[in-house]
C-alpha cells in the first residue's frame, strides 16, 4: 500500500518539484528579461519622444500629410509620439519574444521561428500601404485641383475615385505580399475597378448621351467653346 | 564666357566678328510667320538709330521646323530710304543658332546672354518672336538707355483695361511691393540690358532649373532690381502678338508665373524684407493712347469656376488661408453675380497667405499654386464687374490702389513668412 502510494503520488510529485526546480531558473531570467524590456522600452520612448521632437518630426509629417492621414485614420496623437510609442512597443515585443524564448519550450520556439519568417513579409505590406495611402491622397488631390480648374461639376467625385482606385491597389499588391488569397485578391481587384469602370460608362451612355453628342459634336466638327478673350499674361 | 554651350560655327562667327556695340536677341520657336516682320523692325531699328554702332540680331531658336531660322537669315530691307534719313556706316550682323539645353525660353536667353558677353557688347535687348506690334522705334527705346548709364529697361505698353491681368493683380503689385520699383511691366517679354547685367545673368547657376524653362522674364527684372542695377522704362505703345494657343492652360500658366515669383521671393529675402516704400522708376518714350478692341468676356462663367471651387477645394484652402478669409469665400460663393466683389484687401491676404504656405511648404508647391486658379479667376470676374463701365485711366486707378493695399499688408507677409 505504502509504495503504490510512493509510486502513484510521491514520485510523480517529486518528478515535478525536479521539474519546476529545473524551470525555474528559466523563468526567473524570462521574467527578469521581460522586465528588463518594459524598463528599456519606457526610457526609449521617452528619449525618443524628445529627440524626434527635436529633429521636428511632426513638422514634417504635416507638411508629407502623414498627419493628416493618420486623423482620418482615427488615429489621435502627434507623429513622433505615434513613433516613439511604436518603437517601444517593438522593443516590448522583442524583450518577450526574447524572454519566452528563454523558457526553452519546443513548441513555442516552433511558432516563433515561423513568425520570424513571415515577419519580413508583414514589415513590407505594412510599408506598401503606408506609401499607397501617400500617394493615393497625392494624386487624388492633383485630380481634384486639374478637374476643377477644367471645370468638371463632378470634380469631387474624380478626385475620390482617382484615391480610392490607388489605396485598393496598394491594398491588393500588400494582400498578395502577405500571401492571402493571392489570385483572389486581383481577380476580386480587376472586378472592382471592371465595375466601376462599366458602371461609370453605363451611367454615362444612359444619363449623358447628350452631353456626350455634344461634346463628340465639338471634337469632330471643331465646334469650339466660346472662350474669354482675356491675355492673363 | 561659358563657351560649352555654343556650337563651334558659332565660336567662329564670333571670332569673325571680334567685337560688337549692339546686340539684339529673338527668341524663336515655330515662328516663321511672324519673325520677318521682327528682324525687319530690329534692322531699320540699327540703322535708323544706331547707324554708326556695330550691331547683331541673334537668333536662338528651339528647334523650330518650319524654316523660321532660314527666314532670319533671308530677311533684308530691300528699300533703305523709304525709312532712313541716313545710309547705314556699319553693316548688320546676324547669328542664327539653335539653343542647348532644357528647351524654354529661358535657354534661348541663355545663349543670346552667352554671345553678348563674349562679343562684349555694351547694350542688349530682347524682344519676343511673335511680335506684331514692333516698330524700329521699339530698338531705340530699349537700347538707347543703356548709353545713357541704366542697366535694365523694362517695357510700358497700353493694353486693354482687361489684358494682363495676372500681371496687374499679382505680379506687378507684388514685385513692387517686395523690391520697392514701380516696373508696370515685370514680365512684359521684350527688355534692354546692359552687357555688364548679360553677364550677371551668365554667373547666376540656373540654367538647369525651370528659370531655363518659363519664369525667365521675372527673374531677369528680379535680379535686375534686387542687385540694385539701375532701372528704367521704355513706353513702346501697343503690344499686339500672335494670339496665344487658345488651349493654354490657366493654371499651369499662375503656376509657372507665380511659382517663379515665389522662388525669387526665397532667393531675395534678405533684400525684400527690409524694403517699406515703392518708389517711380523713369519712364522714357513718348506715351500716347491707343485704341484697343473690346474684348469678350463671360463674368458668369468665371463666378461659376470660382463656386466650383469654393465647394470642392475648401479643404485645402482651409489649410493655407484664415478662417476670415474662408468664411468670406464661402459666403461669396452664394453671392449672385450683380453683386459679387472680393475687395482688395481680401486678395491681398490671399496672395500673401499662398506665399507663406508656399514659403513653409504647406502642401505640395504645385497643389498649392493650382489651387489658386478659382480664386483668381473670382478676383477677376470682380475685377470685370467693378469696371465694365470704367475707362483705362480708371482701371490704372483701381490697379495703383491695390497695390497700396499690398504696400500696406507688407509687415503681415513678413511676419507669416518668419
Amino acid at each position: 500500500m505504502g509504495s503504490m502510494f510512493e509510486r502513484l503520488v510521491v514520485e510523480p510529485l517529486q518528478k515535478l518539484l525536479e521539474m519546476l526546480i529545473q524551470f525555474l531558473p528559466n523563468l526567473f531570467s524570462a521574467v527578469f528579461i521581460l522586465l528588463l524590456g518594459i524598463v528599456i522600452s519606457w526610457i526609449s520612448k521617452y528619449i525618443l519622444t524628445r529627440f524626434f521632437k527635436i529633429l521636428k518630426l511632426d513638422e514634417l509629417s504635416d507638411r508629407s500629410g502623414i498627419s493628416k492621414m493618420l486623423s482620418r485614420g482615427g488615429i489621435k496623437g502627434s507623429f513622433s509620439t505615434l513613433l516613439a510609442k511604436f518603437i517601444s512597443f517593438v522593443i516590448i515585443f522583442a524583450f518577450v519574444i526574447i524572454s519566452l524564448n528563454s523558457l526553452n519550450i519546443f513548441a513555442i520556439e516552433n511558432l516563433f521561428e515561423k513568425f520570424f519568417l513571415y515577419l519580413p513579409n508583414v514589415f513590407i505590406a505594412v510599408i506598401i500601404v503606408i506609401f499607397g495611402s501617400m500617394l493615393s491622397n497625392f494624386l487624388g488631390r492633383a485630380a481634384l485641383i486639374a478637374s476643377v480648374n477644367a471645370g468638371f461639376k463632378t470634380s469631387g467625385l474624380i478626385g475620390k475615385a482617382v484615391k480610392l482606385t490607388i489605396f485598393l491597389f496598394s491594398v491588393s499588391i500588400a494582400l498578395e505580399q502577405l500571401g492571402i488569397g493571392k489570385e483572389t485578391v486581383v481577380i476580386a481587384f480587376a472586378i472592382i475597378i471592371g465595375g466601376i469602370v462599366l458602371s461609370l460608362s453605363i451611367a454615362f451612355g444612359l444619363g449623358g448621351r447628350d452631353i456626350a453628342r455634344e461634346y463628340l459634336e465639338k471634337k469632330v466638327k471643331g465646334a469650339e467653346e466660346e472662350k474669354d478673350e482675356i491675355s492673363h499674361l | 564666357m561659358n563657351g560649352a554651350i555654343l556650337r563651334k560655327e558659332i565660336h567662329d562667327r564670333i571670332s569673325d566678328i571680334g567685337e560688337a556695340d549692339i546686340l539684339v536677341g529673338i527668341p524663336s520657336y515655330n515662328n516663321a510667320r511672324t519673325i520677318g516682320h521682327v528682324v525687319k523692325a530690329v534692322q531699320t531699328g540699327f540703322a535708323k538709330y544706331f547707324p554708326d554702332k556695330k550691331a547683331v540680331l541673334v537668333n536662338s531658336d528651339g528647334g523650330s521646323t518650319d524654316g523660321t531660322m532660314d527666314v532670319v537669315q533671308q530677311t533684308s530691307l530691300e528699300d533703305f530710304q523709304s525709312v532712313l534719313l541716313h545710309h547705314r556706316v556699319e553693316p548688320v550682323l546676324k547669328i542664327a543658332t539653335p539653343y542647348h539645353g532644357i528647351p524654354g525660353k529661358g535657354s534661348a536667353f541663355r545663349t543670346i546672354f552667352d554671345i553678348a558677353s563674349a562679343l562684349n557688347v555694351k547694350a542688349c535687348a530682347v524682344v519676343d518672336s511673335d511680335l506684331r506690334s514692333i516698330t524700329p522705334e521699339w530698338i531705340e527705346l530699349l537700347i538707347k538707355p543703356l548709353f545713357d548709364g541704366f542697366d535694365y529697361v523694362a517695357p510700358l505698353y497700353h493694353r486693354h483695361k482687361y489684358d494682363g491681368t495676372i500681371t496687374n493683380s499679382i505680379i506687378y503689385p507684388l514685385t513692387r511691393t517686395l523690391y520697392g520699383k514701380r516696373v508696370r511691366q515685370p514680365i512684359g517679354g521684350d527688355f534692354g540690358f546692359s552687357g555688364r547685367l548679360a553677364r550677371h545673368y551668365l554667373e547666376k547657376d540656373v540654367w538647369e532649373t525651370d528659370v531655363a524653362k518659363y519664369g525667365i522674364d521675372i527673374w531677369m527684372t528680379t535680379t535686375a532690381i534686387a542687385n540694385n542695377f539701375k532701372v528704367c522704362q521704355a513706353f513702346l505703345g501697343a503690344k499686339i502678338h500672335d494670339p496665344k494657343d487658345p488651349g493654354a492652360d490657366l493654371s499651369a500658366m499662375l503656376y509657372q508665373v507665380v511659382g517663379a515669383t515665389l522662388g525669387l521671393m526665397e532667393t531675395y529675402t534678405d533684400a525684400w524684407k527690409g524694403i517699406r516704400d515703392s518708389e517711380a522708376v523713369p519712364a522714357f518714350g513718348f506715351q500716347y493712347a491707343v485704341g484697343l478692341e473690346p474684348i469678350q468676356v463671360n463674368t458668369e462663367r468665371m463666378i461659376e469656376r470660382f463656386r466650383l471651387g469654393t465647394r470642392e477645394l475648401m479643404d485645402i484652402w482651409k489649410i493655407i488661408l484664415d478662417k476670415d478669409i474662408v468664411d468670406f469665400l464661402l459666403k461669396l460663393g452664394k453671392t449672385e453675380t450683380k453683386n459679387f466683389f472680393m475687395p482688395d484687401e481680401i486678395w491681398v491676404d490671399i496672395i500673401y497667405s499662398f506665399a507663406a504656405a508656399y514659403h513653409r511648404k504647406v502642401i505640395h508647391s504645385e497643389h498649392l499654386l493650382k489651387s489658386l486658379t478659382p480664386l483668381y479667376i473670382g478676383r477677376t470676374a470682380s475685377f470685370v464687374i467693378n469696371t465694365w463701365e470704367s475707362d483705362a485711366r480708371d482701371v490704372e486707378e483701381k490697379i495703383e490702389n491695390l497695390c497700396v493695399h499690398f504696400e500696406q499688408k507688407k509687415p503681415l507677409l513678413i511676419k507669416n513668412w518668419s
